[in-house]
């Protein structure tokens, strides 16, 4: 098998509009909507979930890349991989379903792959920290947030089903930290540049200011710093994120 | 009837068969997360990545029985170059049009050997000092059972054309005459094949028939209905290769993709039918595929709503396949 592959070689059915963030994002500024979709309305709550569904697609993608690109890391962190494989297809199911709930479909907005993209990082290392802790941290953020507005519209469906979602985030942030730290033994070089990965996926993922720390009713994707703590995130690293998102300009 | 104790494996040749089990257990797993991202159906996506886990837990499991059976744990062993080429067979397939073959090698190759050969050790592993062995395979059986009954759902789905049931019978064909060639995952010969059984009931989250259903989403594409008569007056300009209509629906300004346009001109079509509409705030994305004789086409169109009413702003070629044989109609 080809290993590992050109992130070009991601397939995906017709059903499917593959197009670049930043197009997807001028086009609805041009229209006067906001970038990126802020859950102030149902409509936007099912373009929010369509996204996440097509983020978790891409996780469970990047995943399998790993359980097929490094035949020899350790054997543990194969299953850890494996386990997130099925945590991410489970995962792409309940959006699927939750899309259902709000009367959307698979195909409904365009898909980006910029997820995708950092998941094909050539060093187990820099995948774990860029995925595992970068998007999986973002994750956290965007569901931690979701929950708390579908409890505040009253949408038991979406809160509970989400929840268990982040449950499962929180345990990949934790594997990426594990293996972050136990791949990179040894090689400081190795473990700086997957830092380093990470940091510019954090960056890239604050969205030009959309992810803030601030009240979920208020910013369009909240920090979500409790839960951060609880995925084994330090302190210095969070206050790190909080500062990037103060300087990010571009999306 | 034998006596109690008498048993068919010396600890050591458990131990090899074990490292057989673990080598094809391992290897299909690698396969099967490498494949995800190269399969664009969404419900096999999902099937490979439900089976990805499984199969990291039976790997895992033969890999810790094994020091008790005096080996070194965790490690695979296959039973010789000729199961290797059997697997390194399964594996080929890697093209996105080749999802049928990479689950016919999975669901209608491997997974019924190693079943039939799971069953086989268990009736032989000896139930008073083996149970540890027989509490995996029971595991292993139980899974690939429903396994194979969830692969056979979803390729169902897939392959619908005689065409393709008759690539998926080719090949098929080669990689069973491949595994016997090995003398199967052991290396001892294929056992006895096996009536298939009905796999235990299966939870929703397991329901490959949901998978489809989910993925599918909709039967009729959503969109304003003037937006439809527009999309089916440009696809019939298209296929005609009408360019006062096509004119006539494009925006001023568009973003025209010239070489788009020669590979359209140059082109020759039947049909069209519309396969994806996406929304960007009130614009819409639609895409068309194109059918003809020896060329199948996917055009991507923006539309944005005016005074006029819908025009295309935006327009791509999305991709051109010469020589592809005519797709399932949705």
């Amino acid at each position: 098998m080809e290993r590992p592959i050109g992130y070009d070689k991601l397939a995906r059915e017709d059903r499917f509009v593959r197009m670049r963030a930043r197009e997807v994002a001028q086009l609805k500024v041009d229209q006067g909507f906001p970038p990126f979709a802020d859950l102030s309305t149902r409509d936007s709550m099912r373009e929010r979930v369509h996204g996440i569904m097509v983020g978790e697609m891409q996780a469970m993608e990047g995943a399998g890349r790993t359980v097929c690109d490094f035949p020899e890391a350790p054997w543990e962190f194969t299953l850890d991989m494996a386990r997130q494989v099925w945590d991410e297809s489970r995962h792409v199911e309940i959006y699927l379903r939750l899309l259902e709930h709000l009367g959307g479909y698979a195909g409904e907005f365009p898909e980006t792959t910029i997820l995708w993209r950092c998941a094909c990082a050539e060093d187990a290392a820099a995948r774990v920290a860029g995925v595992n802790r970068g998007l999986e941290g973002l994750a956290c953020d965007v569901f931690n947030q979701l929950v708390h507005i579908a409890r505040k519209i009253g949408d038991p469906i979406l809160e509970r089903a989400v929840e268990f979602v982040l449950a499962d985030e929180i345990t990949h942030v934790r594997m990426g930290s594990k293996w972050l730290t136990k791949l990179t033994e040894g090689d400081p070089e190795r473990r700086r540049r997957a830092i380093e990965f990470q940091e510019n996926i954090d960056e890239r993922f604050n969205l030009g200011g959309v992810r803030r720390e601030g009240d979920h009713d208020v910013v369009s994707i909240s920090i979500a710093t409790d839960v951060r703590r609880m995925a084994g995130f330090t302190e210095e690293e969070i206050e790190r994120l909080i500062k990037t998102t103060q300087r990010s300009q571009v999306y | 009837m034998g006596h109690a104790l008498a048993g068919q494996f010396p600890v050591d040749h458990s131990a090899r068969l074990l490292r057989n089990y673990r080598y094809a257990a391992e290897r299909s797993m690698r396969a099967l997360g490498g494949w995800i991202a190269l399969t664009p159906e969404l419900p096999a996506k999902l099937l490979l990545g439900r089976h990805v886990w499984d199969l990291a837990q039976h790997a895992d499991a033969f890999g810790r029985r094994l020091p008790e059976l005096r080996a070194q744990a965790q490690t695979s062993e296959p039973p010789n170059e000729r199961f290797v080429a059997f697997m390194d067979a399964l594996e080929e397939p890697e093209q996105p049009h080749q999802t049928v073959e990479r689950l016919v090698g999975v669901y209608r190759v491997l997974k019924p050997h190693v079943l039939s050969v799971y069953l086989d050790h268990l009736e032989r592993a000896n139930p008073v000092y083996e149970p540890p062995t027989r509490r995996i395979l029971l595991r292993c059986i139980e899974d690939e059972r429903r396994h194979i009954a969830a692969g056979a759902v979803i390729l169902g789905h897939l392959a619908r054309t005689p065409a393709q049931r008759e690539r998926a019978s080719v090949w098929q064909g080669r990689l069973e005459g491949l595994v016997t060639v090995a003398g199967g995952v052991t290396g001892d010969g294929l056992p006895p094949s096996r009536p298939p059984a009905a796999p235990a009931a299966l939870e929703l989250g397991d329901d490959a028939r949901e998978w489809i259903r989910l993925a599918e989403g909709v039967t009729v594409w959503p969109m304003p209905d003037d937006l439809r008569a527009a999309v089916a007056s440009f696809g019939v300009a298209l296929v005609a290769r009408d360019e006062a209509e096509l004119g006539r629906w494009l925006a001023p300004g568009v973003v025209r993709d010239e070489a788009a346009l020669a590979t359209l001109g140059a082109s020759v079509f039947d049909r069209h039918d519309v396969v994806a509409v996406s929304r960007v705030g009130r614009q819409c994305l639609v895409k068309l595929r194109l059918e003809g004789p020896a060329v199948l086409v996917t055009v991507l169109t923006r539309w944005a709503p005016g005074d006029a009413g819908w025009r295309v702003a935006a327009l791509e070629v999305a991709s051109a396949d010469a020589g592809r044989p005519h797709l399932p109609r949705r």
